[in-house]
Parts: structure tokens; sequence; C-alpha cells
């Protein structure tokens, strides 16, 4: 029409197109190798501060800096979970600015480091002379691929069974942890009687929240296993027997599971459980009864978890050297004393237990001695949990499904499938390549 | 699109509508049950579906209110505790020293600011030129807007922090507003509206020789104010919301807005003490709560200040 809304407006169409145009995505072009962006003498730590550790890291940070003048560390608010940091360092894998130091977990450590982007730490570790020998075996092998180590345990846990010593006492039990899951079956019937109609015997998290984790114990309990390295086992007669079991427990109704135990425990509507020891401070905090814990039961079925600190690929030298040179620091015998003592994770060093504020520590709260003391009965999880790419969800599910009632041998043929499928079409090739 | 949503809850402010007009409404309330003639059952059944349904909105929010002034131990017991007993300021004082709180208050107000600002104005603007201006081309410019509408960000979320990254503005302010600054939805809903606007009254504007730009505030904005504050109102909720991106951007708490910073009081390993968390939440919530009772009354003069001749 008008003449004028032809000319001053194609600015307005420059907004439109503007407007357009930000909503899309940009791609950029990988940054040169090595680079990265970052200044070699500044250590960028990227942490989810688990346990909400991040004054304890900052007190770690500022002893290190003390020590290493000409070195500063820049604590990075990586995420709120392990997932979250391992979404973000994606991120800086594709588009530059990498961390000098990252927070992998036992879950998301392996992708990582199968796809190079994690650099191997055998060979800076024996150039800087450091003795890899005083690591918690368990906690460190936790971290190889071919004989390579891709990290180095930090805020590691272990599931604890948490019983409620009250209900114990009512149910005329002694006061102690069960000695097997046979032996758990027989308390059962004692602890219902005693606990009442509206109180739950045991209950443990759900699927989609670690059942997969905790579930690895009565799993290696019965002789059985998720996998044999990279062979998925579920179908073998011992794991299926620990799928019954569950489902027995279930369907007796002395099992429920549910998205976090702790808070009903807490509560004392739940008789025990299994969870991380990760919960100990805040459980003993606020429950209003006597917490008891134990060992899981059987001997040397405790699974390992948590995570470890990693260095990625593409640094250059100088910044691996340093990088490594925090993550020493930080895993110390006498900082990984500090670390654990004010989160309720595990000393990742076997001599750690020998220094005086340990030793008190733990005379004065003798359930934190509990996890430390099952430490060596650990064991490294199965692959097919930890490694394959959504292996815990993937068998979280398939026991929800068990709880449900649905039939243990089917369910457990096809994760055995499906487990191998995955193998077949993401790992195997990339293996020893 | 929530135009209508909006509109209707000017049933509930009766005492800033018009005598005349609420009287006509109540008429004809009469009228209706006059000729339907409901049995008490059916009123008593519908008073019932709205507290149930008022209860399954307020009773989360008042458990909020009241854990947030709870003590540590009161907060998992059976019974539930319905009130807090003894009440406690702890989880406030905890909240403010736990984490560096008002920093992430105030970079939460600057990112929503700023991002709304320009949403709203690049909204505005280019849903004028697509709907009211002719130019060549303005077709398949609101195409690719419309496109753009269709992705979501989640997936050009590391296209954007390579590019970013690269520009060196990680951590920053500009890092993170403006990659989110775009505006398809706004185009589109605002566009739509303008069209939507009598043609008559449009050009009597033009024959009256308003410029575009008069014509834009005088004429066009002025009747679609309940639109615009409606665009407006979902665009802070959505910033001030935001977490993805920011988090992605945000190195610690120099950037970082709340809902990244509320993460930092849980315990992603063990047991959170949600007495601070729910403290968090409460006043991260006010200032949305306080803006939205001031832009629903804004809306309501927008509406009764209508230009439409019938």
């Amino acid at each position: 029409m008008n003449e004028f809304s032809r000319r001053g407006f194609l600015g307005l169409a420059g907004a439109a197109g503007v407007a357009g145009l930000s909503a899309c995505a940009g791609t950029g072009t990988a940054p040169s190798s090595g680079a990265g962006g970052g200044s070699s003498n500044t250590i960028e730590f990227w942490s989810n501060h688990p346990g909400n550790s991040k004054p304890v890291e900052q007190q770690i940070i500022k002893a290190f800096e003390a020590a290493n003048s000409g070195l500063r560390v820049k604590l990075v608010d990586a995420g709120k979970n392990y997932e979250e940091v391992a979404q973000k360092f994606n991120a800086s894998l594709a588009g530059g600015q990498l961390p000098d130091v990252v927070v992998v977990s036992d879950v998301t450590w392996f992708n990582f480091a199968l796809n190079k982007q994690l650099a191997p730490l055998d060979d800076l570790l024996s150039a800087a002379k450091i003795d890899t020998s005083d690591y918690v075996d368990a906690l460190y092998n936790d971290y190889n691929l071919d004989e390579k180590h891709y990290a180095l345990p930090f805020s590691r846990s272990t599931p604890l069974f948490y019983y409620n010593k009250d209900l114990w006492k009512a149910a005329g039990l002694e006061d102690r942890g069960p000695k097997d899951w046979d032996e758990f079956l027989t308390w059962a019937p004692k602890l219902k009687a005693a606990a009442g109609s509206d109180t739950i015997v045991m209950e443990l998290p759900d699927g989609s929240n670690y059942l997969d984790w905790v579930f690895q114990n009565i799993v290696w309990g019965y002789g059985g296993a998720y996998s044999k390295e990279w062979t998925p086992t579920f179908s073998d007669p011992n794991t299926v027997k620990a799928g019954a079991y569950l489902q027995d427990l279930a369907k007796k109704g002395f099992l429920k599971l549910s998205k976090d135990p702790a808070p009903d425990f807490t509560a004392g509507i739940v008789g025990c459980s299994m969870m991380s020891t990760g919960s100990l401070g805040g459980v003993t905090k606020d429950a209003k009864f006597a917490v008891g814990t134990a060992f899981l039961p059987g001997d040397g079925n405790c699974p390992t978890g948590g995570a470890g600190v990693g260095i990625p690929a593409s640094l250059s030298d100088e910044r691996k050297k340093n990088a490594l040179k925090f993550i020493e620091f930080l895993t110390n015998a006498q900082n990984t004393v500090t670390f654990t003592q004010a989160t309720g994770y595990m000393p990742v060093r076997k001599s750690a237990v020998e220094l005086p504020e340990e030793k008190a520590f733990l005379e004065k709260n003798p359930n934190a001695k509990t996890a430390i003391d099952q430490l060596p009965k650990t064991r490294s999880q199965d692959n097919v949990r930890v490694l394959l790419p959504g292996g815990g969800a993937r068998i979280g599910k398939a026991l929800d499904q068990i709880v449900q009632g649905q039939d243990v041998g089917t369910v457990f043929k096809a994760l055995d499938a499906e487990s191998q499928q995955v193998f077949d079409s993401q790992i195997k090739s990339k293996l020893g390549a | 699109m929530s135009t209508p949503a909006i509109v209707g809850t000017l049933d509930d402010e009766t005492t800033t509508t018009p005598r005349s007009r609420r009287r006509r409404r109540d008429d004809a309330h009469g009228a209706e049950a006059g000729t339907h003639h409901r049995g008490p059952v059916w009123t008593v059944l519908g008073y019932a579906g709205m507290v149930l349904v008022v209860l399954l909105v307020a009773v989360p929010l008042f458990w909020i209110l009241i854990t947030s002034f709870k003590e540590r131990g009161d907060i998992y017991v059976r019974p539930a505790q319905w009130w807090p007993e003894p009440a406690t300021g702890e989880n406030y004082h905890e909240l403010t020293t736990r984490i560096p709180f008002f920093d992430y208050v105030r970079n939460s107000v600057i990112i929503t600011s700023a991002t709304s600002v320009a949403k709203i104005v690049l909204g505005v603007l280019s849903a004028y030129a697509l709907s009211l201006l002719r130019f060549p081309g303005r077709g398949v410019v609101f195409l690719v807007v419309i496109a753009a509408l269709m992705v979501p960000n989640q997936i050009t979320v590391i296209s954007n922090y390579a590019l970013v990254a690269q520009l060196g503005w990680r951590n920053t302010f500009q890092g993170i507003i403006i990659p989110l600054a775009g505006v398809a939805f706004g185009t589109f809903l605002m566009r739509n509206q303008f069209l939507n606007l009598p043609g008559e009254i449009i050009e009597a504007a033009r024959l009256d020789g308003a410029g575009p730009m008069k014509l834009l505030w005088r004429v066009v904005l002025p009747m679609s104010w309940p639109t615009l504050v409606a665009f407006a109102l979902i665009t802070v909720v959505n910033e001030w919301n935001e977490y993805l991106w920011p988090f992605l951007m945000s190195d610690d708490e120099t950037t970082a807005p709340l809902p990244v910073g509320l993460t930092f009081l849980q315990n992603n390993d063990g047991v959170t003490n949600w007495g601070p968390v729910m403290a968090g939440t409460v006043l991260a919530m006010l200032p949305i709560l306080v803006l939205f009772l001031f832009l629903q009354r804004q809306m309501i003069k927008g509406l009764t200040a209508g230009a439409v001749k019938s």
C-alpha cells in the first residue's frame, strides 16, 4: 500500500530475521586440539560437589594453592549430579574450553574413556612417581580399561545395610545384620509381626533409582552375576535364583520399592534398607530411633559406587601434568580423610585409616566404621551394569518388572539378548582399537 | 494461545469489573440457572469438585511453605506434621549462608529482565512487520521463524555451546542472554493477534496519516494489550525458570541464576535437608507471584480500554 510501508520496514523484517536466527543454532568449528582455552597454570576443576562438599573442596584447593605457588585452581559448579557433569563435559568436548579435572562417576567415565576423551593416567602417574598401590584396590581398578586407568577414585561410596535397632529388639533379633539373604528370609516374618501392619520390613530404591546397584549384592550372594567380563549372564541359574528371591520378598509383602527409601526409613516406617554410605550422616541426624548399620549380607559381595576424577585427553602435556598434581593432592591420605569425614564417603587410600584424626573419628562414629571395615570386602561391579551404555537403567527396568510379578526367566532372558545387542553394536568395535 | 484462559480468570475479579457488566452477567447467570434448574445434589457436587481442585493445587504449596519453617527432625515424621511446631527461621538463615543466595537472585533478575525485554521487543516488532506491513519475502521470513519454533532448544544446545565458547563468552551474561533471546513463539503469537485486529481501524489510522511507528504504538498495541501481557508473563516465567542453558554456560555464582543455585542445596548422594530447599523455593516463587498479581490487573485494564466499536 503506502510507500513508507515498504521503505523503512525492511529494517523491521531484519528484526524478524534476527529473531529467527538466534533461535536457530550455530555450529562452531572444533578447536585446535591441545589449546581448548584456559591458561596452563590455572586448573579448572569441574565438580558437582558430591555430598554437599563445596566448602571442603574449597578448603583443599586453598591448601593446594598454598603448597604449589604459581598454580591456581578454579572450582566450577558443573551440575547437580554426575549425569549433569557428564552432560556439561560433553558439551565442552564439542565446543572447546575444556576443564583440567572433571568428576566422572562409575557409570559416566567409561564412555569418555572408550571414545578417548579421557586421558589414560598410567604414564602420567609413573612420570610423576606417584605410588598407586596405596589406593584401595577395588576402587582404583574400577577405572580400568585395557589395563589402563582413566580416573582416580575421589568420592566413593558403597551400599550399607541400614536397620532400625528398636524394631530389631522388638522382634527379638540379635543386634546385627543378616549373614546372608536366606537368613534374612527367616527374619522377615518376625520383623513383620513386630512391626505392625503399616510398617514395611524392607524398602529398596526402585529400578530408576539404583535398585540395580544394591541388587548386585543379592545376585553375587547367590553365586550369580550380571555378566562375566562382557558376556551377559542374566540367564545363569544362579542369577535367576536371585531374581526369584527378590520377587518372593515382594510377593510375601516384605519388600516395597520407592524412589528414595531414606525418608521412609528415617520416618521409622521401614525396618531396613540398603542405601549408600553417603546417606549415613543425614539418616543419623534425622532419625528419631537408634540406627544400626551392618555389612551387606554375604561375604565380599559389596559393590562399589560413586565417582572419581579424570583428565581430558586433548589437553596439553603441561596442563595434564598440573591436573594430575592436583588430583593426587585431592586424593592423598590427608585430604581423603578431610573430605570423607565431611561427607560420609569412603577414604580412597589404604593409609588413611592409620591417621590419628581418622582413628579418633571412627571411634566416635561406629556406623562410619562399619562402612570402612566393609571396604576390603568390596568388589568392582559387573561390566554390563556400569560400562554398557544405559546398563543401569536397563537392568533397573527389568528388576521393576520382576518385582511387579513378571516371570523372572523370561525377563532375564530378554535382558541377556538386549545387553548383548548393545554390546555388539556400540562397544565391541571400539574395544582394543 | 492462552488468551482465553486468562480472560476466563476475569470472573474472579468482580471488584474491578464495571458495575454494569457485572450486573449483566449476574442476570445472564440467573436466567441460565432458571432454565436449567440444577438440583442441590449437582450444586454440592460442583462445589466439592471445586474444593478438590483447589486442594490439589494448594496442598503442595502449603506443604512447601510449612516445611520451610520446620526443624530438620520434624520434616520426616509420622504422623505428618501439618503445622511447624516449633516454627523456626533457621532454614532461611541456612539458605542465605550455605549458598550465595543473593548473588543468584541478582543474576536471575539480570538474566530474566534482559532476555524478557529482548524477546518482547523482538517479538512485537517482527510480528508487526510480518502481519501489517507488506514487503517482498514476507511469507518466507515467517516460514523461517515458524520453522525455528519447531526445533526444541535441547537440540541446538551443543552447537550453541560451541559457538559461544569460541567467542569466549562462557560464564558471562551475554553468553547466557543472547542465545536465549530468539523469539519464534512471540512472533507467532503476536502476529496472529495483530492479524485479528479489525482492518477498518488500521486503515482509518493510516488514512489519518499515522506513521508506522505511531500506528504500532497508538493503535495496534493498545488493542493487543491483553495478548502482549500474556506473552510477557509467559516469557518472564519461562526465563525465570530457565535451567539447561544457564547451567551449561555458568561456572559459578558470578553468573548462575537461581534454579541452578538452588540445586546446590540438594545432596546428590545421600539425604537432602529439605528445609532450606523449601525456603529457597518459597523465595524463588515470590517475585513471580507478585508480578503475576500485578500483571493480571494490567490485563483487565487493557480489556476494559478496548476500542472496538460494535
